[in-house]
Order: C-alpha cells, then sequence, then structure tokens
C-alpha cells in the first residue's frame, strides 16, 4: 500500500463525480509521493455515476493511456476495484495503480428523485421489497433465533455514531441512545432511521504497487509495509426454503477464502474491522458470518463488549456507513483506506493499538434485477 | 373495461379464466423455482417443466414498512413464503399487522395490486391469512 486518500463523506451537492474522485486520486498521489505519471492501470469502483468516470477522473491528474476500468457491483464495487488492481498487481500484469470508488447520491437523487432505492425490474422490488424491508427481517429473525434485543439491533448504531465523533471524514459527529434511535421515525420495523445509514457523496482511493516497487519508491519510511495478504469477491447463488440470511453463503465463504488465502484465522489474528453497516442489525448479524466468533454467537459477541475500541476486535472504528456515510461505490475502497490506518498507526483517537491484522468487507446486492443476488467483497491486510 | 397488465413478466400465467403462478421443476435436481427463468438457477438443467406453484405456504419472515414504497401505501407487510415443494416465495401480505406472526399459513390470491394514472390496473399476487390458527412470533 503506498498511499491513501479521500474526501470528507457528506452532502457536497455542488461536487461532481469527477470533482470527488479527482479529489480523492490527488491525496492519495500527494500521500504516496509519487507522480501520477506512475500508474500502469486504474479501476474505480461506481453505481450511478455518469459513463468512464475513471478516465474523466485520471485526465484531471494528467493521467491517459493506460488501461482504465469502471466496475459495478453494488455496495461491493469499491471493493472489486480493489480486489482487480491487487489481482494484476500480485498476478505480475503491472507494478503500480489506483483503486478509486465515487458516488454522488445527491447527483442521482437529482435525476431519480428521493426515496427508497428500488430497482427496475426487478419482481421483488415491484412487490416492496426495498433494502430496510429486508434488513428488517434480518433483525427479526436475530430476535427469533439469536434472542437479540431492541438494545442489541441498536448497539451497533450507538457504538459506530460514538467512533464518527472522532473522525474527520465522518458525515456526522453526533452521538445516539437506544431511547433516540426508537423514537426516531419507523422506516420497517424494528428499523428506525437512526438504524439505516445516510445517503451520503464522496470518493476514496489507494494506490497499491509490488513489493519490489515499494522497495524502490515508498519515501514514507517510517511507516511499516502494509499489504493485502487475501481478497476474495464472492456471489451468492439461487435460494430455497432451506436458505437462511443469518448464514448469507457470499459473506462466509468469502471471509473464509480470503483468511484462508492470508493465512489468517478471523478468531484469533484479527484485530481491527471495517465492514458494511448499511443498517445496525446488519452489522450484529455480519460478526458470525465473518468468523469473528462460532456461528449463533454474534449477540453474545458483542455483549461481551469485544467489537468496541480495547475490545478483542474492534469493529468500524471509523464510524462505519452509520456515521461516516456511505457513497456507495467509495465505501468498499474507504474501508480499506481506514484499515490501512489502523496498520500504520495513523488512526488518531480510535486507533486499535497495535492493530497488525485487519479486515474490510462489503456486502451489496439483495435489490437487483436477479433475485436477491449477494456479492460480498472482503480485503485481509496484515503488516 | 379498463385494460389491465400483469406486474412483472411471466410471473402469472392464465389457467381456466384465473391467474396462477407457474415455476420450473427441474428433472435434474428435483427443486422448483420461481419465476421461470432460462435454466435452472440452482443446477443450470434445460430439463425443466412447467409446474403450477402450491397455493399454500408458511411465512419465513416479514417486515412492515412505515414509508410509501412506489404505488404501494403503508403500512406494507412482505414476506418470504416457504411452499412445500421448497421454494421460497417474496410477496405482500394482506392483513391487519398485529395478526401476521412467522410460521402461519398463508394462501396466495391475485387481483389489482396498483392503478397506474392512466388507469391501467396492475394485476399482481399477494398472500392472505390461512382461516386457522398456526404460527409464532409476532
Amino acid at each position: 500500500m503506498l498511499g491513501i486518500g479521500q474526501t470528507i463523506f457528506g452532502k457536497h451537492g455542488s461536487l461532481t463525480v469527477n470533482d470527488l474522485g479527482a479529489a480523492a486520486a490527488l491525496a492519495a498521489v500527494k500521500d504516496a509521493e509519487i507522480s501520477p505519471k506512475e500508474f500502469q492501470t486504474a479501476y474505480c469502483g461506481t453505481l450511478y455515476s455518469p459513463p468512464t468516470p475513471i478516465q474523466s477522473i485520471l485526465i484531471r491528474l494528467g493521467v491517459d493511456r493506460i488501461p482504465m476500468y469502471n466496475v459495478e457491483n453494488a455496495c461491493a464495487s469499491g471493493s472489486s476495484a480493489v480486489h482487480l488492481l491487487y489481482r494484476d498487481i500480485a498476478l505480475g500484469a503491472c507494478d503500480v495503480g489506483i483503486a478509486l470508488g465515487v458516488e454522488s447520491l445527491s447527483a442521482f437523487n437529482r435525476k431519480f428523485g428521493k426515496g427508497l432505492i428500488a430497482i427496475e425490474g426487478d419482481l421483488q422490488g415491484k412487490l416492496a421489497l426495498t433494502m430496510p424491508s429486508f434488513f428488517a427481517m434480518l433483525c427479526n429473525r436475530l430476535m427469533e433465533k439469536r434472542g437479540a434485543t431492541i438494545e442489541d439491533i441498536c448497539y451497533p448504531s450507538v457504538k459506530n455514531h460514538k467512533a464518527g465523533m472522532n473522525n474527520p471524514y465522518s458525515q456526522y459527529k453526533k452521538e445516539v441512545t437506544v431511547e433516540e434511535i426508537m423514537a426516531s421515525p419507523m422506516i420497517a420495523d424494528p428499523i428506525t432511521i437512526l438504524q439505516c445509514c445516510p445517503q451520503s457523496d464522496g470518493a476514496a482511493a489507494i494506490i497499491l504497487c509490488s513489493g519490489e516497487y515499494y522497495k524502490k519508491h515508498s519515501k514514507k519510511v517510517y511507516r511499516a509495509p502494509v499489504k493485502i495478504a487475501g481478497s476474495s469477491i464472492s456471489v451468492s447463488g439461487a435460494e430455497d426454503s432451506s436458505y437462511d440470511p443469518l448464514a448469507l453463503q457470499a459473506m462466509i465463504k468469502g471471509a473464509k477464502d480470503a483468511c484462508e488465502m492470508a493465512g489468517v484465522d478471523a478468531q484469533k489474528d484479527l484485530d481491527v474491522v471495517e465492514l458494511h453497516d448499511a443498517f445496525s442489525g446488519e452489522e450484529m448479524a455480519a460478526y458470525e458470518m465473518l468468523g469473528l466468533c462460532n456461528p449463533g454467537e454474534g449477540v453474545a459477541f458483542a455483549r461481551s463488549r469485544a467489537v468496541e475500541l480495547g475490545g478483542r476486535c474492534p469493529v468500524n472504528p471509523s464510524g462505519g456507513l452509520l456515521s461516516m456515510g456511505h457513497p456507495l461505490g467509495a465505501s468498499g475502497v474507504r474501508v480499506v483506506n481506514d484499515i490501512t490506518k489502523q496498520l500504520w498507526g495513523e488512526a488518531g483517537a480510535n486507533q486499535v493499538v497495535g492493530a497488525k491484522v485487519g479486515m474490510a468487507q462489503m456486502l451489496g446486492g439483495v435489490l437487483t434485477s436477479i433475485e436477491s443476488a449477494v456479492v460480498a467483497g472482503i480485503q485481509i491486510l496484515t503488516k | 373495461m379498463s385494460n389491465q397488465i400483469i406486474f412483472h413478466s411471466g410471473a402469472l400465467d392464465e389457467k381456466d379464466g384465473s391467474l396462477i403462478q407457474m415455476g420450473n421443476k427441474c428433472k435434474n435436481c428435483g427443486k422448483t423455482s420461481y419465476p421461470a427463468v432460462e435454466l435452472c438457477p440452482f443446477c443450470s438443467s434445460e430439463n425443466v417443466e412447467r409446474v403450477s406453484l402450491s397455493t399454500v405456504g408458511t411465512l419465513f419472515s416479514f417486515s412492515v414498512t412505515r414509508v410509501p414504497v412506489g404505488h404501494y401505501k403503508p403500512p406494507i407487510i412482505g414476506g418470504y413464503i416457504d411452499l412445500p415443494e421448497g421454494t421460497r416465495v417474496f410477496g405482500q401480505i394482506h392483513a391487519k399487522v398485529e395478526d401476521v406472526k412467522t410460521g402461519m399459513k398463508v394462501k396466495v390470491e391475485t387481483g389489482v395490486i396498483w392503478t397506474e394514472k392512466d388507469g391501467t390496473e396492475v394485476l399482481g399476487y399477494y398472500y392472505v391469512p390461512c382461516k386457522e390458527e398456526s404460527g409464532g412470533t409476532k
């Protein structure tokens, strides 16, 4: 990892996708202390941007005539950009490149109107399945099968809003209590608005390189070298009545594959995790699926405070999507940025002391033109 | 008479004057998928036959949406229904919120699910509770 950069996440209605992307790319270039002309390839994750954003963004930094790709994989779009760049470098196809994620939901809303996003042409979407209603069922399963209480369901939101107070890049700087969360407007029982991530604009970028390139060009000698040791993109399949939303195979298999690739035991070795907490209950359900604890023990794991700063494996010390914000395509890159900062020891007030191994995860899908397609993108970073 | 259309291509077939849900039963792996797509989505086999879905199923899980979604006004009860053949179908449940419990038996019905501005009636399916008492968690 040669350099990272991002914009503040939030409402940037006056900025275009290209403005946001160029700001993040430039920040990453400054951090890496290399010329953008060094890039040999570039990837961009985004859902709703105008065509060819990566080309339009990088020309502003004088980068042209290299292979560039824009990838869409729902909320795992940014993870997919990181994965593809990592794969190019790991396979020796190139030495250095940039992976960017960008989204402007302000621009999307101006074009398509506000409200819960349902996908055109999807049978379930036409019958009013939305992201909150899907995750409301997940919360209801957590309460029914795992004994979660409303306090348990709200806990990730309380924890992450608290963490976001210390993050200069986060959309919200406000703590919330369980009482305030449950007093906020109900979206889909038991999910209230303060259990949902906001709509956001923003961008994040990383500059990755080979080990050899790093030895030659890394100028920040005080930083311990951080590498991507495992990376997976995992997609779900057709579902029948044996399928359990508390055991999403794309997530379980993706985490297992990435950990195996990195030679990491999720329960013992992971020091910090950044994950897709689009809804508070989603984070609660993810602990066991990612292997941080045994299957069925996610609620007890959270109650032991293992996922807070100072705990066994802090989750979303950045503030997560709930407090940082969620510019869809950017989040998959942003979680890699935040894990990198943790391993570099540059995470400020939310530093996990001594962090050596971290996981960056994104989950996307549910409402697509095919039924219940889910994609999980997972990177394991080590130093 | 007003114009009528089906809400989603292939979701409902007309049979003997009424609308029914038709899926694909795979002769290779035995699974029934809905709505029907090109090949068996479980095993990629071409060896499928069109079958009508069971009309009564068990509510696996549900949620109640309290804000408007598209053409629908709250409260909107949506849930996954497990059919005896092992197929899981998403649908709305037309019932009082307090009467809906996971594990309850529900029966499919068809009818107008919304009306377009030009008067076109959109036909779809939804589920209603069976008369018998069943189910667990509200």
